[in-house]
Protein backbone atom coordinates (compact mmCIF):
# COMPACT_ATOMS: atom_id res chain seq x y z
CA UNK A 1 0.00 0.00 0.00
CA UNK A 2 1.56 3.59 -1.06
CA UNK A 3 0.79 6.31 0.71
CA UNK A 4 0.42 9.13 -1.76
CA UNK A 5 0.35 12.88 -1.11
CA UNK A 6 -2.29 14.84 -2.67
CA UNK A 7 -1.26 18.35 -2.76
CA UNK A 8 -4.80 19.10 -0.85
CA UNK A 9 -5.82 16.62 1.60
CA UNK A 10 -2.22 15.52 2.31
CA UNK A 11 -1.05 12.04 2.65
CA UNK A 12 -4.08 9.33 2.08
CA UNK A 13 -4.31 5.98 1.39
CA UNK A 14 -3.42 4.18 -2.01
CA UNK A 15 -6.69 3.01 -2.43
CA UNK A 16 -8.01 6.94 -3.00
CA UNK A 17 -6.16 7.50 -5.77
CA UNK A 18 -6.73 6.60 -9.20
CA UNK A 19 -3.29 6.73 -11.68
CA UNK A 20 -3.16 8.99 -15.13
CA UNK A 21 -0.15 7.69 -16.56
CA UNK A 22 2.96 9.96 -17.66
CA UNK A 23 2.67 13.51 -16.57
CA UNK A 24 4.01 16.70 -18.64
CA UNK A 25 2.88 15.27 -22.15
CA UNK A 26 1.74 18.30 -24.21
CA UNK A 27 -0.77 18.09 -27.45
CA UNK A 28 1.17 19.19 -30.20
CA UNK A 29 0.10 22.45 -31.17
CA UNK A 30 -0.45 21.64 -34.61
CA UNK A 31 -1.89 18.55 -35.00
CA UNK A 32 -2.27 18.66 -39.11
CA UNK A 33 1.72 19.30 -39.16
CA UNK A 34 2.88 15.97 -37.87
CA UNK A 35 3.24 12.76 -40.02
CA UNK A 36 1.97 9.02 -38.45
CA UNK A 37 4.98 8.64 -36.28
CA UNK A 38 4.66 11.81 -34.45
CA UNK A 39 1.02 11.42 -34.08
CA UNK A 40 1.45 7.83 -32.76
CA UNK A 41 4.70 8.67 -30.51
CA UNK A 42 2.15 11.24 -29.29
CA UNK A 43 -0.60 9.04 -28.38
CA UNK A 44 0.70 5.93 -27.13
CA UNK A 45 4.27 5.93 -26.70
CA UNK A 46 5.01 6.20 -23.29
CA UNK A 47 8.59 6.43 -20.97
CA UNK A 48 8.71 3.11 -18.56
CA UNK A 49 11.94 3.57 -16.74
CA UNK A 50 13.90 1.95 -13.80
CA UNK A 51 13.72 5.41 -11.03
CA UNK A 52 12.24 8.54 -11.13
CA UNK A 53 9.09 8.94 -13.14
CA UNK A 54 6.49 11.87 -13.18
CA UNK A 55 3.11 10.66 -13.29
CA UNK A 56 -0.23 12.24 -13.02
CA UNK A 57 -3.15 10.98 -10.20
CA UNK A 58 -6.66 11.70 -9.36
CA UNK A 59 -7.72 11.88 -5.28
CA UNK A 60 -11.08 10.03 -6.70
CA UNK A 61 -12.14 9.34 -3.16
CA UNK A 62 -11.11 12.81 -1.91
CA UNK A 63 -10.76 16.27 -3.29
CA UNK A 64 -11.20 14.67 -6.86
CA UNK A 65 -8.06 16.94 -7.93
CA UNK A 66 -5.68 15.90 -10.47
CA UNK A 67 -1.67 16.73 -9.73
CA UNK A 68 1.48 15.56 -10.52
CA UNK A 69 4.06 12.94 -8.75
CA UNK A 70 7.29 12.07 -8.96
CA UNK A 71 7.90 8.55 -7.90
CA UNK A 72 10.75 5.73 -8.24
CA UNK A 73 9.61 2.51 -9.84
CA UNK A 74 11.83 0.74 -7.62
CA UNK A 75 11.79 1.63 -4.55
CA UNK A 76 8.36 3.50 -5.07
CA UNK A 77 9.46 6.41 -3.02
CA UNK A 78 7.20 9.51 -3.59
CA UNK A 79 9.97 12.44 -3.41
CA UNK A 80 7.61 15.29 -4.52
CA UNK A 81 3.81 15.94 -4.97
CA UNK A 82 2.54 19.18 -6.41
CA UNK A 83 -0.81 21.13 -8.04
CA UNK A 84 -0.72 21.07 -11.96
CA UNK B 1 -29.82 -4.81 27.10
CA UNK B 2 -26.22 -2.45 28.14
CA UNK B 3 -26.35 0.96 26.67
CA UNK B 4 -25.57 1.16 23.06
CA UNK B 5 -21.93 2.71 22.53
CA UNK B 6 -22.51 3.59 19.34
CA UNK B 7 -26.24 5.90 18.35
CA UNK B 8 -26.41 6.12 14.18
CA UNK B 9 -29.60 8.61 12.89
CA UNK B 10 -30.16 9.60 9.65
CA UNK B 11 -31.28 12.31 9.41
CA UNK B 12 -33.81 13.54 6.99
CA UNK B 13 -33.85 16.76 7.28
CA UNK B 14 -31.26 18.14 5.16
CA UNK B 15 -30.85 20.39 2.13
CA UNK B 16 -27.37 20.00 0.84
CA UNK B 17 -25.79 22.41 -1.92
CA UNK B 18 -22.64 22.07 -3.95
CA UNK B 19 -20.73 25.40 -4.22
CA UNK B 20 -17.73 25.90 -6.50
CA UNK B 21 -15.80 28.84 -6.80
CA UNK B 22 -12.24 30.18 -6.87
CA UNK B 23 -10.68 30.53 -3.74
CA UNK B 24 -8.52 33.61 -4.59
CA UNK B 25 -11.47 35.84 -5.95
CA UNK B 26 -12.16 37.85 -2.71
CA UNK B 27 -15.63 39.51 -4.17
CA UNK B 28 -17.01 35.82 -4.73
CA UNK B 29 -15.45 35.06 -0.74
CA UNK B 30 -17.07 37.89 0.29
CA UNK B 31 -20.45 37.24 -1.29
CA UNK B 32 -20.27 34.03 -0.20
CA UNK B 33 -19.26 34.51 3.71
CA UNK B 34 -21.88 37.91 4.06
CA UNK B 35 -24.64 35.52 2.74
CA UNK B 36 -23.51 32.21 5.06
CA UNK B 37 -22.23 34.40 8.19
CA UNK B 38 -19.65 32.68 8.49
CA UNK B 39 -16.09 32.25 6.92
CA UNK B 40 -15.52 29.85 3.86
CA UNK B 41 -13.27 26.92 5.66
CA UNK B 42 -10.00 26.31 4.56
CA UNK B 43 -8.68 23.20 3.89
CA UNK B 44 -9.96 20.08 5.46
CA UNK B 45 -12.53 21.96 7.67
CA UNK B 46 -15.76 23.02 8.31
CA UNK B 47 -17.52 26.10 9.69
CA UNK B 48 -21.04 26.75 11.20
CA UNK B 49 -23.35 28.99 11.43
CA UNK B 50 -26.80 28.26 13.19
CA UNK B 51 -28.50 25.77 11.01
CA UNK B 52 -26.27 26.03 8.22
CA UNK B 53 -22.49 23.89 7.66
CA UNK B 54 -19.92 24.60 5.49
CA UNK B 55 -17.52 21.60 4.70
CA UNK B 56 -14.54 21.65 2.29
CA UNK B 57 -14.45 19.72 -0.28
CA UNK B 58 -11.69 20.46 -2.69
CA UNK B 59 -9.50 24.20 -3.40
CA UNK B 60 -12.68 25.30 -5.10
CA UNK B 61 -15.54 23.48 -3.74
CA UNK B 62 -17.21 23.32 -0.66
CA UNK B 63 -20.79 21.78 0.35
CA UNK B 64 -23.37 23.98 2.26
CA UNK B 65 -25.55 21.87 4.61
CA UNK B 66 -28.63 23.92 5.99
CA UNK B 67 -31.98 21.88 7.23
CA UNK B 68 -34.32 21.13 3.96
CA UNK B 69 -37.18 24.33 4.51
CA UNK B 70 -34.03 26.70 4.46
CA UNK B 71 -32.46 24.82 1.68
CA UNK B 72 -34.35 27.44 -1.48
CA UNK B 73 -34.33 30.47 0.61
CA UNK B 74 -30.47 29.70 0.82
CA UNK B 75 -29.76 28.97 -2.72
CA UNK B 76 -31.34 31.87 -3.97
CA UNK B 77 -29.51 34.40 -1.58
CA UNK B 78 -26.34 32.60 -2.92
CA UNK B 79 -27.35 33.02 -6.33
CA UNK B 80 -28.07 36.39 -6.27
CA UNK B 81 -24.82 37.46 -4.30
CA UNK B 82 -23.02 35.57 -6.92
CA UNK B 83 -24.32 36.85 -9.91
CA UNK B 84 -22.61 37.27 -12.93
CA UNK B 85 -19.06 35.82 -10.96
CA UNK B 86 -17.50 32.84 -12.27
CA UNK B 87 -19.33 29.91 -9.95
CA UNK B 88 -21.33 27.20 -9.69
CA UNK B 89 -24.27 26.87 -7.43
CA UNK B 90 -26.27 23.63 -7.39
CA UNK B 91 -28.90 21.98 -5.11
CA UNK B 92 -28.16 18.42 -4.17
CA UNK B 93 -30.26 17.79 -1.43
CA UNK B 94 -31.65 14.78 -3.56
CA UNK B 95 -27.94 13.29 -4.01
CA UNK B 96 -26.91 13.05 -0.54
CA UNK B 97 -28.17 10.85 2.98
CA UNK B 98 -26.43 12.39 6.04
CA UNK B 99 -26.06 10.19 8.93
CA UNK B 100 -25.09 11.34 12.59
CA UNK B 101 -23.29 8.68 14.74
CA UNK B 102 -22.46 9.51 18.28
CA UNK B 103 -21.24 6.99 21.30
CA UNK B 104 -17.59 6.29 23.08
CA UNK B 105 -16.46 3.52 20.32
CA UNK B 106 -17.53 5.41 17.01
CA UNK B 107 -13.70 6.12 16.39
CA UNK B 108 -13.35 2.27 16.33
CA UNK B 109 -15.83 1.71 14.67
CA UNK B 110 -14.99 3.88 11.31
CA UNK B 111 -11.60 2.93 12.11
CA UNK B 112 -12.76 -0.73 10.87
CA UNK B 113 -13.47 0.58 7.35
CA UNK B 114 -11.43 3.89 6.59
CA UNK B 115 -7.93 4.59 5.84
CA UNK B 116 -7.30 7.93 7.38
CA UNK B 117 -6.03 8.34 10.95
CA UNK B 118 -8.95 8.95 13.25
CA UNK B 119 -7.09 9.92 17.00
CA UNK B 120 -8.53 12.10 18.76
CA UNK B 121 -5.13 14.30 17.87
CA UNK B 122 -5.36 13.74 14.15
CA UNK B 123 -9.34 14.37 13.40
CA UNK B 124 -10.57 16.81 16.14
CA UNK B 125 -14.03 18.40 16.07
CA UNK B 126 -14.08 21.35 13.23
CA UNK B 127 -12.61 18.10 10.72
CA UNK B 128 -13.56 17.11 8.10
CA UNK B 129 -12.29 14.58 5.15
CA UNK B 130 -13.88 13.27 2.36
CA UNK B 131 -12.34 9.55 1.96
CA UNK B 132 -13.55 6.17 1.75
CA UNK B 133 -15.66 4.01 3.97
CA UNK B 134 -15.54 0.53 3.45
CA UNK B 135 -14.84 1.45 -0.45
CA UNK B 136 -18.00 3.87 -0.40
CA UNK B 137 -17.11 7.32 -1.10
CA UNK B 138 -17.78 9.48 2.36
CA UNK B 139 -17.43 13.17 3.58
CA UNK B 140 -16.52 12.53 7.26
CA UNK B 141 -16.92 15.36 9.69
CA UNK B 142 -17.02 16.11 13.75
CA UNK B 143 -18.54 18.45 15.01
CA UNK B 144 -17.84 18.54 19.06
CA UNK B 145 -18.54 14.66 19.85
CA UNK B 146 -20.77 14.23 16.84
CA UNK B 147 -19.33 12.49 13.29
CA UNK B 148 -21.39 13.45 10.63
CA UNK B 149 -21.56 11.07 7.57
CA UNK B 150 -22.48 12.14 4.01
CA UNK B 151 -23.02 9.67 1.21
CA UNK B 152 -24.51 9.43 -2.01
CA UNK B 153 -27.75 8.04 -1.49
CA UNK B 154 -27.27 4.91 -4.16
CA UNK B 155 -25.02 3.65 -1.44
CA UNK B 156 -26.96 4.76 1.88
CA UNK B 157 -28.37 1.70 1.99
CA UNK B 158 -25.13 -0.69 1.42
CA UNK B 159 -23.49 1.96 4.44
CA UNK B 160 -25.73 1.12 6.80
CA UNK B 161 -25.88 -2.35 6.37
CA UNK B 162 -22.25 -2.15 6.68
CA UNK B 163 -22.90 -0.07 9.86
CA UNK B 164 -25.36 -2.42 10.92
CA UNK B 165 -23.17 -5.54 10.85
CA UNK B 166 -19.56 -3.81 11.62
CA UNK B 167 -21.52 -1.70 14.72
CA UNK B 168 -22.60 -5.12 16.21
CA UNK B 169 -20.44 -5.75 18.47
CA UNK B 170 -20.57 -2.44 19.86
CA UNK B 171 -24.38 -2.53 20.48
CA UNK B 172 -25.15 0.05 17.88
CA UNK B 173 -27.99 1.61 18.13
CA UNK B 174 -30.13 3.16 15.20
CA UNK B 175 -32.63 5.79 16.76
Amino acid sequence: MLLIKCPHCGERAETEFSYGGEAGIQRPANPDALNDAEWADYLFNRKNPRGMHAELWNHAQGCRRWFRVERDTVSYLISDSREL
Amino acid sequence: MSEALITAKVLHDCGHINLRGRRNDAAFVAAVESVCATSLPQALTTAASGDLRIYWLGPDEWSLVTTAEKTAALLAALNGATAGMHVAVNDLSAAFVTLALGGSKVRELLAKGCTIDLHPAAFASGACAHTGLAKAGVLLALQHVEFRLIVRRSFADYLLQWLHRSGAEYGIEFV
